[in-house]
């Protein structure tokens, strides 16, 4: 089993000022999926409960020299702390700065490695970022946990591929920021949010207990997928009742999701999406974030980075 | 009375305000613990919510009609209802965006009793929420506030130093003793217990720090310090960074009435409100008053 890179500039620039943040918020622990073509982060795809995060890229986006070598298929697996791999990273750039030259000259190579720590019998595996300097080289070792069995790649890779599913209509959050704020403040008020989409562009995330309902509604989005006319007689009735008009017409979904995943799911706008889009996967399985990425200086879709966060839905009756 | 005219089934009120962060921090100004049952009272003239703790501390906010940008009011009597301070706030909190003006419309009572609230001037996103109202228990006492004699007794003090010196007066003990003295014009917050600590405010020597002075005979009441605490703890920021002053008054049996202004000026233009702090039109302030019992008759 090997693995050795070099970080390109424009790799090191992603992970360390836009991804790596925002994974961090994520969860504290994520797994790192390596194949031939792909580098993968990977939060709660094989533990059930929390909300599962895929950021994807093509090798080209992150590293150039990249080889990888295994018995199970090129493939490789493990689990990582994200705070000491964004520790590692941006330490390495700082290096890199310090001692001069252009990234041509001070590259950053990043390799999997079996070293025996000081105080223990058995080696261990570490995730090491080798970063060349005018004079010195500094290496850093990120503990990593043992690779994962093929058992245990297989059960990542079919969840990966069941999470590819996408919801049949999406809309397009206009202002991330917008939204973010508000839920930040919402979230004082209760623990369960109901989120409603509908084909005709609406957005309706509601947070209602005994004492209060607050709500909030996004018309007229930009909708990708499934579509429809809003009824013209629905247009001056309140965002509940046309929300609950939608849904028995089967026009819209609802789902009941924790405020504090929806929240999470927010914190994805520290890694510098163009846009975002929201969509219930069918039969309410889950509720999905979709973020894109520009080519830079374009509008158009750069096909090498993807990150989209999948939400748990709760069962309205089980609280 | 209101200007609208009163129909059968028109709700009791609808009033839209556009400083919605004004409103937050007048209310966050009485919120001194976690959960606060406030009473909140309708009249032509605007909105009073009254809070209370042990029958020992009362603070109402005053909310004028002339800080809404529109004040319908169309109820006979003055209706009243209950809720959750603390869930009101917050729920408020939603509605103020930072950097943006927005406003906010106000309408009791819903199908249900509630309190709706909903953004009007947003476009393409609208906030909205219902607030479920409580039958308002009696106020437990009345402090009928009056004045200890013919000369009122009361001072005026910058807020910032208000705060500062009952912040300090934390780690003596549990009650503090305000003294009021003709001569020299002198106030003194004084603190016996685990040590003692005395904070003086000399009229003459900070003519800056205390603005006015009226007393006439020497009084001195103690009060519970959680209580005075109480009064300070959660003034908003503005209120201590236009630093005006905060006026407290001695009444009849040593009741303590503390006042605070807070700035309900329009968002829009945050020069203007430097620009004007201290001339700010006296119907963009919401005023604060806290009622404290002393805690003995220690009259001297």
């Amino acid at each position: 089993m090997k693995f050795k890179a070099f970080l390109i500039e424009n790799g090191v620039n992603l992970l360390e000022r836009r991804f790596l943040p925002a994974l961090e918020k994520m969860g504290k622990i994520c797994h790192i999926f390596l194949t031939r073509d792909h580098a993968i982060f990977l939060h709660n795809l094989l533990n059930g409960d929390g909300i599962q995060c895929i950021a994807q890229f093509r090798k080209e986006a992150l590293f150039d020299d990249y080889r990888i070598s295994s018995q199970n298929e090129d493939r490789i697996a493990f689990a990582i702390d994200v705070s000491l791999l964004q520790r590692a990273v941006r330490s390495s750039v700082s290096i890199c700065s310090e001692f001069g030259g252009g990234p041509a000259e001070n590259r950053l190579q990043i390799k999997l490695v079996k070293k025996l720590p000081p105080n223990c019998t058995q080696p261990m595996p570490f995730l090491t970022f080798e970063t060349k300097g005018y004079k010195s080289a500094v290496i850093q070792d990120v503990p990593i946990s043992k690779p994962l069995s093929r058992a245990q790649v297989l059960e990542l890779q079919t969840a990966l591929d069941l999470a590819q599913d996408l919801p049949p209509t999406l809309v397009q959050v206009p202002e991330l920021n917008q939204l973010q704020s508000f839920i930040d403040r919402m979230k004082h008020i209760g623990e369960l949010l109901n989120v409603f989409i509908s084909k005709y562009g609406d957005l309706h995330v509601q947070i209602s207990t005994t004492l209060i309902t607050l709500g909030a509604e996004f018309q007229k989005l930009l909708v990708i997928g499934d579509r429809a006319q809003s009824p013209p007689e629905d247009h001056n009735l309140s965002a509940r009742t046309r929300s609950e008009r939608a849904v028995l017409r089967g026009d819209a979904q609802s789902v009941q999701v924790s405020v504090k995943h929806f929240w999470k799911s927010l914190q994805c706008h520290l890694a510098k999406p163009d846009c975002a889009f929201y969509g219930i996967a069918p039969q309410g399985a889950c509720l999905t974030v979709i973020f894109q990425f520009f080519i830079p200086g374009t509008h158009q879709i750069d096909k090498s980075i993807s990150l989209h966060c999948r939400l748990p839905v709760l069962d309205p009756g089980s609280n | 009375m209101s200007s609208s005219v009163a129909e059968p089934d028109a709700p009791d009120l609808v009033c839209q305000i556009d400083n919605v962060q004004g409103m937050v921090d007048a209310l966050s100004a009485v919120r001194w613990k976690r959960n606060q049952d406030a009473v909140v009272e309708l009249s032509e003239h605007g909105l009073v919510l009254v809070v209370e703790d042990t029958g020992c501390l009362q603070a109402k906010v005053y909310l004028k009609r002339e800080l809404f940008v529109r004040y319908d009011y169309s109820a006979h009597g003055r209706p009243r209802f209950g809720l959750s301070l603390g869930l009101f706030v917050d729920c408020l909190n939603t509605f103020s965006v930072p950097g943006q003006s927005s406003t906010l419309e106000i309408q009791y009572p819903g199908p249900d009793m509630q309190l709706l609230l909903r953004s009007v001037d947003t476009l393409g996103a609208c906030i909205y929420a219902e607030i479920r109202t409580r039958i308002p228990e009696t106020i437990s006492w009345d402090y009928n506030f009056e004045p200890a004699g013919s000369t009122p007794l009361s001072f005026t003090v910058k807020s910032a130093a208000l705060k500062e010196a009952i912040d300090d007066l934390e780690w003596p003990g549990s009650s503090i003793q305000i003294t009021l003295q003709p001569d020299p014009p002198c106030v003194t917050f004084r603190s016996e217990g685990h040590g003692d600590l005395q904070i003086d405010f000399m009229y003459h020597a900070n003519p800056d720090l205390l603005n006015a002075f009226q007393c006439d005979h020497q009084v001195a009441y103690k009060y519970k310090y959680k209580f005075l605490r109480a009064t300070t703890s959660n003034l908003p920021g503005s209120v201590i960074k236009d630093n005006r002053g905060s006026k407290l008054t001695i009444g009849r049996g040593g009741i303590l009435k503390v006042q605070h202004l807070v700035s309900v000026a329009r968002m829009s233009n945050p020069q203007a409100h430097i620009v004007s702090a201290g001339y700010q039109q006296p119907s963009r302030i919401a005023y604060i008053e806290f009622f404290l019992k002393p805690e003995e008759d220690a009259d001297t």
